[in-house]
């Protein structure tokens, strides 16, 4: 309490002056969290008066309610006053200054990932006027979205650029007070990436924050809003194959979709922050809200997410289907391994008429791993003949890991038809054997059978990513098995 | 509304009983139950359950003066004749030893209830409904099966609780303790009568011991304002082996708890259950398997028919503890919605600590047919009779595998009578 | 090649083989028959190197070496194929995908360099072809949704790409019609070569109209109990298996 009222005290009495901003953007702030650190971010990234004020009711709202302890995961409490909200970006000269600088594990694997020897000094964080391939490649980009009429920026960019429309759109989707964690989102968030898609546009090729070079350092607290207007569509990639480190513990993002009448998105994302190491010391508390909502008629979005990494995974990518004939997706591989913990599943809200949702979710579970699929299915009283499909199958490798389904059916419309089926067990013996007896070693069998018991989902995902995907479930398995 | 029960209305309810000394079993139960209140939907097993209707019938019983009405011999009777068993009588929640054939029947001995060690997982006495109903039993009875009496005809167990003066409730209490090797049959059966609410709170504990078999029917047909918590619990001891079938075919609001607990090697279960919804009825089973070792197998198959302003509920749960390796464990669950503002909250979970297993559930919600029906219209049937029959072919699937084949015949029988008073609500 | 020495294998508590041997050369054709539970699909399972059986006692030798304390992969490089009775499906898994990791595997271990992509396909396609078998099946899940025949005939192309010294192929003609018992019966003897060895596990003597054994043993009670020429099959056929249980308590 005496170090947040210090924070206070030295907040009020420097709010105005200058030089104080200035000092935070090269310095950070202290860890602690008051409503002058959320004045002090806004003010840092000059926000008009709108943003502020709806940070603030955040904070407020954020301050009234209790953390979530329903999920299937365990973790000491987190001390929200020892967080640092804002951190300064990296001065190249504290990054490595070429890859002989980086640690060599990691070079080892980018290797096993297959990740091109160009891409591989972005990755490392190596600074950024050694890394010239994106640069260029990110030009060229931005170029022919512009020309499009695509919007593709940071976040913060976009308050700057189109207020009018974050306006709109900011929480119109998760709003501040939906859970724990998106209100913290709201209140402090530091910066994420903006997407709007005009009318009747398809986005001439896939987004993904890769090129967003300005946004090298979005923290820990990301926001994501997505716009497709009518008749347009848009196919978004976060995250990438190569193993993310960060010195921020916990990961608070929030994702917001919002597809107009006959507009399609696509969002798939390659989640693999540190998960700790072997014995379960350290990795990142990655507690995000992601959720679309299908507003216009024939709407469509479709999530697939290839989650391999975190110490604790909390997230559910849901769909709210209220336009008539919507559809929502969610293809789902989730692996834990050593310590890890997952609570990861989706939510499909029917609304509409004729709406329909997909559901396809694939646990693996290894080491002394938790791994949870939690699921809604609601049809509401007036979503007249909505239709879902549930398969949710985990797979368990070794007697110390855990899989847990928990799925939720709601169905007030006698004309629902909803099919849920689920399975669970071990990699079967029988398959192992015949691998093994064509001469397969036992490895190799298990990221074989694996990588097939995951091939729905990976068809979801775009080629390239597929790809590399599937080399992140071996090496997310590596030494699973034995 | 609060659904606390404050201790001094408990209290006075138990000095009341008749000829009930006031034991520390029973004022330990009666705090728990004090302290706790009827669950509330912030609690994850009952968050599509709300007993505050329940709190209110307690309270009004609970502090009544009057002695519960006297046992309805005519409908007991009827009942008795109804289905050939050896019969234990419960009414209001006191066992009538005149008409319990059932406590004399050969291989079955019979005496006051001392709980039976049922409990594998730690708490689980702590439920505050098994408490209540601790505290407030009037007879509780305990029965020990002997010998192989799988030939025999069942014993029934038949509870009729009245509210014709005023609102009443009842909680009664078997124990049934299965000898090794031995192997008996059960056919429970709740009826009421009345004008007036009724509450009423079950629990029965079962322990398999090695070798031992049981085949159970359970039937609810409760009127339509009564209501019931009721409590199953299983213990199976290795190889044996129990199957258990459920019918909810009345009542105002049921919940049904089914806990099994498997922890003998080779001890396998079968659960099926069938229930209907029908305007102003809320039908609610909870069915949690714990796996404690391996080799071991459930199976668990319920289904629901419901029409009008009713809802249903279903979580079945199996839990597969660590090193219970070889289990097997399924679960299935269909519902057929057949009007509007009916609702179904479905929830099957897997719960898996172990490597060596197989589990799967599968649930859905649909409706009827519509090519079956067409099928069934271009050979002469009209549409009404078609849709009759086809949800009688949906509920068969569990009738037919009733546990006791003697009871197909009247199974059927009240099963089809349900389907008549559905058939007006069966229009798409 | 291979040499089984007084073998005895069981399963669980169950002892199956009881001093089984049994002796084969490169160039032959075996086939190993007998009546239900003689531990005809035990012995191949044996060779093969199935962790569910324990060999308690005698030998295996294959190219002069011990087998007994190798892995099956480890088995599978040196030359031994297992053709399954029932064959194993693996839900997305890619057919093309197993042939090509397995004919690598065995490439890596003798030394040589991985196959292309492009050399791989041309394999395949002739293989196929020689089997009768639709290209399409190899981009199939492996064994998925295959009909009965159709997995016989892939675990047959299997063996014809991996080229293996000694073949079993259990019960490879049990639920065939004609049509695909000819097929994988014509596989079979193109596969016929001086090189190589293929033991046939089969009930029935109607494999054997087709591929024409060198050998053939009767299995009965986990011991060979009669060995002898093709001639020995028709003797089966008339007689029943009856006739030889007489034979094994006798003896």
């Amino acid at each position: 309490m005496s170090v947040e009222t210090e924070n206070l005290e030295q907040l009020v009495n420097r709010r105005y002056a200058h030089g104080f901003v200035t000092d935070i953007a090269s310095e950070g702030l202290p860890p602690g969290l008051n409503e002058d650190v959320v004045r002090a971010i806004s003010a840092l990234k000059q926000e008009p008066e709108f943003l502020l004020e709806w940070r603030l009711r955040a904070y407020r709202q954020w301050l009234e309610m209790t953390e979530p302890e329903w999920a299937h995961v365990h973790y000491p409490r987190i001390d929200y006053n020892s967080i640092s909200y804002y951190s300064a970006p990296k001065s190249d000269k504290d990054r490595p200054q070429s890859l002989e600088e980086v640690d060599p594990k990691l070079l080892e694997t980018y290797d096993k990932l297959g990740i091109p020897l160009h891409e591989r000094a972005r990755l490392a964080g190596v600074a950024v006027d050694a890394v010239f391939d994106s640069v260029s490649v990110a030009t060229t980009f931005k170029k022919k979205l512009s020309e499009a009429g695509v919007i593709f920026s940071s976040f913060s960019d976009a308050v700057r650029e189109h207020p009018a429309l974050v306006k709109k759109y900011l929480g119109s989707v998760v709003p501040q007070r939906d859970n724990y964690f998106a209100a913290l989102n709201s209140a402090v968030f530091s910066d994420g990436s903006f997407v709007y898609i005009p009318k009747g546009v398809r986005c001439p090729m896939e987004l993904s924050t890769y090129f967003r070079i300005n946004a090298a350092n979005t923290g820990q607290f990301e926001r994501t809003l997505i716009i497709a207007d009518e008749g347009s569509h848009v196919s978004y990639l976060e995250g990438c194959t190569a193993p993310m480190r960060d010195e921020n513990q916990l990961h608070a993002a929030v994702v917001e979709l919002v597809a107009l009448d006959d507009a399609e998105i696509k969002y798939s994302t390659v989640q693999n922050w540190y998960p700790g190491d072997e014995n379960g010391v350290g990795g990142i508390y990655n507690f995000v809200t992601k959720r679309g909502d299908c507003r216009g008629t024939n709407s469509k979005i479709c999530w697939t997410q290839v989650e391999t990494g975190s110490a604790i995974t909390w997230k559910y990518p849901s769909c709210i289907l209220r336009g008539d004939n919507s559809v929502g997706e969610f293809y789902s591989v989730a692996v834990a391994n050593n310590y890890q913990q997952a609570d990861t599943g989706t939510k499909m809200i029917h609304i509409g008429r004729n709406t329909s949702s997909t559901i396809v979710s694939k646990g693996i579970s290894a080491g002394h791993a938790q791994n949870a699929y939690r699921g809604l299915v609601r049809v509401m009283p007036q979503a007249s003949s909505a239709r879902n499909h549930t398969q949710c199958d985990s797979l368990l490798i070794g007697k110390d890991c855990g899989a847990h389904t928990f799925p939720y059916m709601e169905i007030r419309n006698p004309s629902a038809r909803i099919e849920h089926e689920a399975t669970t067990s071990k990699i079967s013996a029988d398959q192992m054997f015949y691998c093994r007896q064509r001469g397969i070693s036992e490895e190799d069998a298990v990221n074989m059978i694996v990588n097939g018991f995951c091939k729905e989902v990976f068809n979801e995902l775009p080629m390239e990513f597929a790809v590399e995907a599937q080399a992140l479930l071996n090496v997310s398995l590596e030494g699973a098995v034995g | 509304m609060n659904s606390q029960i404050s201790i001094q209305e408990l209290t006075r309810a138990l000095h009341r009983l008749p000829g009930t000394e006031q034991t520390t079993e029973r004022r330990r139960a009666l705090q728990l139950f004090a302290d706790h209140g009827f669950p509330g939907q912030r609690e994850e097993d009952w968050k599509y359950t709300d007993l505050s209707s329940i709190a209110k019938i307690s309270r009004t019983w609970l502090s009544a003066d009057a002695e519960p009405d006297g046992p309805d011999l005519a409908r007991i009777h009827a009942a008795m004749a109804s289905i050939d068993a050896a019969w234990i009588v419960f009414a209001n929640g006191s066992l009538l030893r005149d008409l319990s054939p059932g406590l004399s029947e050969p291989g079955v001995s019979a005496s006051d209830a001392v709980e039976l060690d049922v409990v594998a997982v730690p708490n689980r006495r702590d439920d505050p409904l098994s408490a209540l109903n601790r505290a407030l039993s009037r007879d509780g009875l305990r029965l020990q099966i002997k010998g192989d009496n799988a030939a025999a005809r069942p014993i029934g167990i038949l509870t009729l609780d009245a509210a014709q003066t005023a609102v009443s409730s009842s909680q009664v209490r078997v124990d049934i303790e299965l000898a090794p090797g031995s192997a008996a049959r059960f056919v429970e059966l709740h009826l009421s009568t009345g004008e007036h609410e009724h509450y009423s709170n079950c629990v029965v504990n079962l322990v398999a011991n090695p070798a031992s078999s049981c085949d159970y029917v359970r039937i609810q047909q409760r009127d339509i304002n009564h209501s019931q918590t009721a409590r199953l619990n299983l213990r199976l001891q290795q190889d044996s082996h129990v199957r258990h079938a459920a019918f909810d075919l009345g009542g105002k609001l049921t919940r049904n708890d089914l806990q099994v607990d498997l922890v003998g090697q080779g001890a396998s279960c079968v659960l099926d259950g069938l229930y209907f919804g029908v305007p102003g009825r809320h039908i609610d089973n909870h069915i949690r398997v714990d796996h404690c070792v391996g080799p071991s197998t459930s199976m668990q198959d319920y289904r629901g028919i419901l029409t009008g302003k009713c809802r249903g509920v279903w979580n079945g749960k199996a839990v597969v503890h660590k090193g219970a390796d070889g289990t097997d464990a399924t679960q299935s669950n269909h519902n057929l919605l057949l009007s509007e503002h009916a609702e179904i909250n479905a929830k099957p979970e897997l719960e898996i600590y172990a490597e060596d297993v197989k589990c799967a559930h599968g649930t859905t919600v649909g409706q009827l047919d519509e090519q079956a029906i067409y099928y069934l219209r271009t050979r002469g049937i009209d549409e009404s009779a078609a849709r009759r029959i086809l949800t009688g072919a949906f509920a068969a699937i569990i009738v037919e595998k009733s546990p006791i084949p003697e009871l197909l015949g009247i199974l059927n029988e009240k099963v089809v009578a349900e389907l008549q008073k559905i058939a007006p609500g069966v229009v798409s | 090649m291979l040499k089984i020495r007084n073998l005895d294998a069981s399963i669980g508590d169950t002892q199956i083989l009881r001093g089984l041997s049994l002796n084969v050369n490169a160039g032959e054709v075996h086939a190993i028959m007998g009546p239900n539970g003689s531990g005809k699909s035990t012995l191949a399972q044996v060779i093969a190197g199935h962790d569910d059986y324990v060999v308690t006692g005698g030998s295996i030798t294959f190219k002069g070496e011990d087998l007994v304390p190798l892995a099956p992969e480890a088995r599978a490089r040196e030359g031994i194929f297992l053709g399954f009775q029932y064959p194993v499906e693996i839900p997305g898994v890619n057919n093309a995908y197993l042939l090509k990791a397995a004919v690598n595997a065995k490439r890596k271990h003798q030394g040589l360099g991985e196959i292309d992509a492009f050399e791989f396909l041309k394999l395949a396609r002739e293989k196929m072809t020689m089997l009768d078998m639709d290209p399409k099946f190899l981009h199939r899940g492996v064994n998925q949704g295959f009909s009965g025949g159709e997995k016989k005939r892939n675990e047959i192309l299997q063996m014809a790409m991996l080229e293996p010294e000694l073949a079993i192929l259990d019960e490879t003609d049990s639920g065939l019609d004609i049509d695909a018992l000819k097929a994988v019966a014509g596989g079979i003897n193109a596969l016929r070569d001086p090189a190589r060895a293929i033991i046939l596990v089969t009930h029935y003597q109607r494999l054997l109209d087709y591929v024409e054994p060198d050998h053939i043993h009767v299995l009965s009670e986990g011991r060979i109990v009669r060995s002898g020429d093709k001639s020995l099959a028709h003797e089966l056929e008339d007689k029943g298996y009856e006739w030889l249980q007489d034979i094994a308590s006798a003896g």
